[in-house]
């Protein structure tokens, strides 16, 4: 149970982390996302409004 | 249509893929490092069905916007589900391997529900917006377990060259992603600050293919070599 919980508290710390780090790093970003797959060139970001 | 450069690295890349999947074959390694394979192959698959829709309807269409960034979403899961299964195979040793899914299944699942939570308050287009949001959230995931995964590899002193050095290769792989989105915001001018994500996607097939190909599934590090840890 013990071992359960504590994996539970390390995807939780995961979770938060990634997301701090996201948030770290992009609020300055003027550019488009980080996407790190595959070797094709990178399209502009799909249209904003709704369609 | 793309440049010339940009078809050329998208050429390397996929035949790095190739030589990936070709050596895990030949090296009869396909099946213990499956879900490595699985990801090449996906992004192969992807890379061909881009170049389908690229070739049809142009670079900025939005039927390759939406192939890019959806197949990306695929990808990054699938990226996600190798990063577990070398973790699956550092803690297996520890009888922890199926805590390791546990704690997967959790991020996978805590992930796209905080995706669909930031997403569904935005006026956007729910799927598209969720796909690449999806994706990027699971990048961060991905690089922070990779990191994660370094450290429990020095720290356990692990000594599998192959697993050793697949895990480097992933942080090289996540970190040199971030710094080259670092140098898109600082010169986005510069053209061949472009060339640099793709180029980086060529990394990942090719290291590991050198790893496959240089050492075979009994090769061994000294633990020394990894870290000198003082006592």
């Amino acid at each position: 149970m013990s071992r359960k919980l504590g994996a539970l508290a390390l995807a939780l710390g995961i979770l938060v982390g990634a997301m701090e780090l996201k948030t770290l790093v992009t609020a300055h970003g003027k550019t488009a996302v980080i996407l790190a797959n595959g070797v094709s060139p990178v399209p502009k970001l799909p249209p904003s409004s709704s369609n | 249509m793309p440049s010339g450069i940009a078809l050329a690295i998208w050429t390397v890349g996929m035949c790095a893929g190739v030589c990936f999947v070709t050596c895990s074959v030949l090296r009869a390694s396909f099946l213990k490092y499956f879900f490595l394979n699985l990801y090449v192959i996906f992004a192969f698959s992807a890379d061909l069905l881009r170049q389908f829709v690229l070739r049809y309807y142009g670079l900025q269409s939005p039927e390759y916007i939406y192939a890019y960034y959806y197949t990306d979403c695929l990808l990054t899961i699938a990226l996600f589900v190798a990063v577990i299964s070398l973790a699956s195979r550092i803690f297996a040793e520890l009888n922890l391997a199926r805590y390791v899914r546990f704690v997967a299944v959790l991020l996978l699942l805590g992930t796209a529900g905080f995706t669909y939570a930031v997403v569904a308050q935005s006026t956007e287009r729910l799927a598209t917006k969720f796909a690449v949001e999806l994706s990027q959230n699971l990048y961060f995931v991905g690089l922070v377990l990779t990191y994660l995964l370094w450290g429990a590899v020095l720290k356990l002193r692990e000594t599998r060259t192959r697993l050793v050095q697949m895990v480097l290769s992933l942080g090289l792989y996540f970190s040199a992603y971030a710094g080259s989105y670092a140098l898109l915001n600082l010169a986005p001018n510069y053209e061949v600050v472009q060339y640099l994500a793709p180029i980086l996607g060529c990394f990942l097939p090719i290291s590991w293919a050198l790893t496959i190909m240089r050492y075979s599934e009994d090769s061994r590090l000294t633990p020394a070599r990894l870290v000198a840890v003082p006592r």
